[in-house]
């Protein structure tokens, strides 16, 4: 696939769909397609992963390893959701597996090149962080709402007006 | 009654006071249960009146915040205090009473209206602040979408006498909330009390009848001029003062205000100030079964917003300390209730700044909220 | 100061006493998830149980003498008002004594209370339904009018959030509503073995949500009163106004007839100018903690 099918896509991606066209070129460049099929592992929790991706079309599951229980699914993902955030923070190894629950396409951004895009071009850098920043907080607000268990019974820790 | 009918109706007329005292023997033989003021335990409460006898002759009640005494006057008016702890609102919507009845029968439950003995009240001694109140509830009870059949009933029956002040309490601010001191409205009969007997305005028909039965005298310019200084003393001793200046928008937009905290740090939440406002009307509904649990009433009683579980929802409380409880009290009193009924729920009558045990004046708390707004 | 479409309905019963229950007998009853059952009721007299008719949204006090009463909504078709179902999940008292009772038993049902969804406003428009965990059954009836009559609506979505996979209401009639041309979407807070749809809590769902134009669609969400704001925020956060967006709350409710005071959320009797709500004239008082 070609760089100009990836700017394509990238304009309809709601993650990319608002930065401009050069900025989309740029991004263009250090992007490329993946293709996962249903069952196939995209990356797991403790490894040291290069790249950031956002899903074009299908569904990944993330889920955590708990002992002698397996791998448990916390969060479903889609089309136009942010998956493997921690490469390009540099934070080291991936917090959870990412596993395709059906064919899936994303556009898969190497970490390392974006890093050094963001770093030489502030402008593209506040972009993208702005955007990683804003799905993260929706992350963590949905996060929050399932910890709070607010469909449970009346004795568990129960939502209030 | 509708302001034409009571144009051509008003007049006005003297009573003697020996007049005035066959006045309860007219209201038993029309069928009348008289209910007006007398003293128990050392206050002036609303009860049953046999004669002028049951009436505080010659007392008069000091009233400050947290704190309610009787003295003796150097006179012997029949009606010179104001308001204690009961208001006219224990008759209309009694402390306990019967909503319905569910009895067990071979078809199923079957639920029927209670037999209630519905009485035919006169009260005698209703201050322009408690009229103010009686249209409030009236509003509440039968002026919604839902009408409660037992206040209905019991108010559509009962005769009003008023009387107007002739003096004030320290705790009164009816001026503020403008419901008098003078009763302008709402009564069958108004008197205004002289040394020698009473001006008496008759507002309707069934004031009629009463008036009718007695033997009455005109009421000269002299009389009206007399009774018109009297009433004005009521008016020159007003102190308390509530400047209710956009308080609904005050009060709503200060919803986190500390002065919040720290009423709530006085506050005892013993529920007093809702028992004794004459507009208050919250309540909980009961279970009350025989033996058998095949015959079991739904009873209502008087509740309180500063109860605690009177929020419970869902396994917890909703209004979980004395300072949100204290807030919806205050909030709804004085601005909700504008939404909710087209006025203030507060008439002036200062009750619960005097039955208060740590005496806490709500004009008080709104001038502290006014004063340093958030 | 409530502005959903439609008014209180008549009370059915003893039209002079909204005090006194009528007697309604359990025709049927449908186990649905954990500690929640379907009552199919109706009203033992002909003559009330003809008069009866309640809009989506409304709600009656059911009755358990001795227990005492608590407010449900009414959970199925507004066009078939001679049965009258409940959905009802046990939460105390009055639910449990309901729990134990048999097809052929009897209860009091006064009713109906409530402002109801407002269906007026959604033609010609998108709707999209939100509801969590048991707040599916109030919204059921809006389900059932969309679909009779569905040329005159937009896209129609059912973005339905519950704990997890088992605890999912009513989904036989998933592919009912789908086919009658009801998207349906759900997810779990927490996913079971064997589960392969989506896992995360339901705002989610909308913030997913592809055909979705602001501009034209009515949103009514009902479930817990978390889910409800965070629902309510993401829809403005892609463009829609509070004035598209209707809730249903919750207080604890007594008299139903906005008498008691229990109901009270800052100027508003949630038994009769609610439940249902424009969410701009609610939301400043759900904001309020402790109010």
């Amino acid at each position: 696939m070609d760089v100009q099918q990836i700017e394509q896509i990238l304009m309809e991606l709601r993650f990319t769909a608002e930065l401009s066209n050069e900025d989309q070129r740029k991004l263009a460049g250090i992007s490329r397609l993946q293709e996962y099929s249903k069952g196939a592992t995209v990356f797991t929790e403790g490894s040291d992963h290069k790249d950031i991706y956002v899903i074009r079309s299908g569904r990944a599951e993330i889920c955590m390893s708990i002992p002698a229980r397996g791998c448990l699914p916390v969060l479903t993902l889609e089309a136009g959701d942010l998956v493997g955030w921690s490469s390009i923070l540099k934070l080291g190894e991936m917090t959870a597996t990412v596993v395709a629950m059906e064919d899936t396409q994303m556009v898969a951004i190497d970490a390392a090149d974006l890093r050094e895009l963001c770093e030489q071009d502030h402008d593209i850098g506040y972009q993208i962080m702005q955007r990683i920043a804003t799905a993260l907080s929706q992350r963590l607000v949905a996060s929050r709402l399932q910890v709070l268990d607010m469909y449970g019974d009346i004795n568990s820790f129960n939502s209030s007006q | 009654m509708s302001d034409e009918l009571l144009a051509d109706i008003a007049r006005s007329c003297f009573l003697s006071n020996d007049q005035f005292a066959k006045l309860f023997e007219v209201l038993h033989t029309l069928d009348y249960e008289v209910i007006g003021p007398t003293i128990d335990q050392e206050a002036i409460v609303y009860d049953r009146l046999t004669s002028v006898h049951d009436l505080p002759r010659g007392w008069t009640d000091i009233q400050e915040p947290g704190k309610y005494r009787l003295e003796k006057r150097d006179d012997d008016a029949l009606f010179g205090y104001v308001v204690g702890p009961h208001s006219w609102k224990q008759k209309l919507f009694p402390p306990v009473s019967t909503l319905s009845v569910a009895d067990r029968t071979d078809d199923g439950w079957q639920f029927t209206e209670p037999e209630q003995e519905l009485p035919k009240f006169a009260f005698l001694g209703v201050r322009a602040c408690e009229l103010a109140a009686l249209k409030i509830q009236d509003r509440v009870f039968i002026g919604g979408p839902y009408v409660d059949p037992s206040y209905q009933e019991r108010r559509s029956q009962a005769l009003i006498i008023a009387v107007n002040c002739t003096q004030a309490a320290s705790t009164c601010f009816c001026t503020s909330m403008n419901t008098g001191p003078r009763c302008k409205a709402g009564y069958d009969l108004a008197l205004t009390e002289l040394p020698d007997g009473f001006v008496v305005e008759v507002a309707t028909p069934e004031g009629e009848i009463v008036i009718n039965a007695l033997e009455t005298q005109i009421a000269t310019d002299e009389k009206q001029r007399q009774a018109e200084a009297t009433r004005q003393q009521a008016v020159d001793q007003i102190t308390r003062k509530l400047d209710t200046t956009d308080i609904r928008d005050l009060l709503l937009s200060n919803l986190e205000h500390p002065q919040w905290d720290d009423v709530a740090e006085r506050c005892l939440s013993c529920t007093n100030c809702t028992m004794v406002c004459p507009t208050c009307f919250c309540s909980s509904v009961e279970e009350v079964s025989d033996l058998t649990g095949d015959h079991v009433e739904r009873e209502r009683k008087w509740d309180s917003c500063f109860n605690v579980d009177f929020s419970y929802m869902n396994g917890g409380l909703v209004r979980n300390s004395i300072r949100n409880r204290y807030r919806q009290w205050m909030t709804h009193k004085l601005a909700t209730w504008i939404d909710q009924f087209g006025t203030s729920g507060c008439v002036g009558c200062g009750r619960c700044i005097t039955w208060c045990p740590v005496g806490i004046d709500l004009t008080q708390e709104v001038a502290a909220i006014r004063e340093k707004q958030t | 100061m409530n502005s959903s479409c439609s008014t209180t309905g008549e009370n059915a019963n003893s039209q002079s006493n909204p005090w006194v229950p009528n007697t309604a007998v359990i025709r049927e009853i449908t186990p649905e998830v954990n500690e929640v059952a379907t009552y199919h009721l109706a009203l033992a007299d002909p003559t009330a149980a003809k008069a009866y008719h309640f809009q989506p949204g409304q709600f009656n006090m059911l009755y358990v003498p001795g227990a005492g009463e608590s407010a449900i909504s009414m959970s199925g078709n507004p066009d078939s008002p001679e049965t009258l179902t409940h959905t009802i999940r046990v939460a105390g008292n009055v639910t449990r004594s309901i729990a134990a009772m048999k097809v052929g038993d009897t209860l009091g049902l006064r009713g109906p209370f409530g402002t109801s969804w407002p269906l007026d406003a959604c033609a010609g428009q998108d709707v999209i339904l939100v509801a969590g965990g048991i707040g599916l059954p109030p919204l059921r009836p809006v389900i059932y009018r969309l679909l009779a009559e569905r040329q005159r609506y937009g896209r129609l979505h059912l973005l339905y959030g519950a704990r997890s996979p088992d605890m999912r209401l009513y989904t036989e009639e998933n592919r009912l509503w789908s086919e009658g041309g009801l998207e349906v979407k759900e997810t779990v807070d927490r996913s079971n073995p064997g589960w392969y749809g989506n896992v995360g809590v339901v705002p989610l769902l909308l913030e997913r949500l592809e055909s979705f134009d602001p501009a034209q669609t009515i949103l009514m969400i009902c479930g817990p009163g978390l889910m409800m704001r965070f629902t309510a925020r993401t829809a403005i956060q892609r463009g829609m106004t509070a004035e598209q967006i209707w809730v249903s709350t919750e207080r604890n409710m007594q008299c139903a007839v906005g008498l008691c005071g229990h109901c009270l959320l800052g100027p508003e009797f949630i038994c009769k100018d609610g439940p249902i709500f424009r969410y701009d004239q609610i939301s400043p008082y759900l904001k309020v903690e402790g109010l």
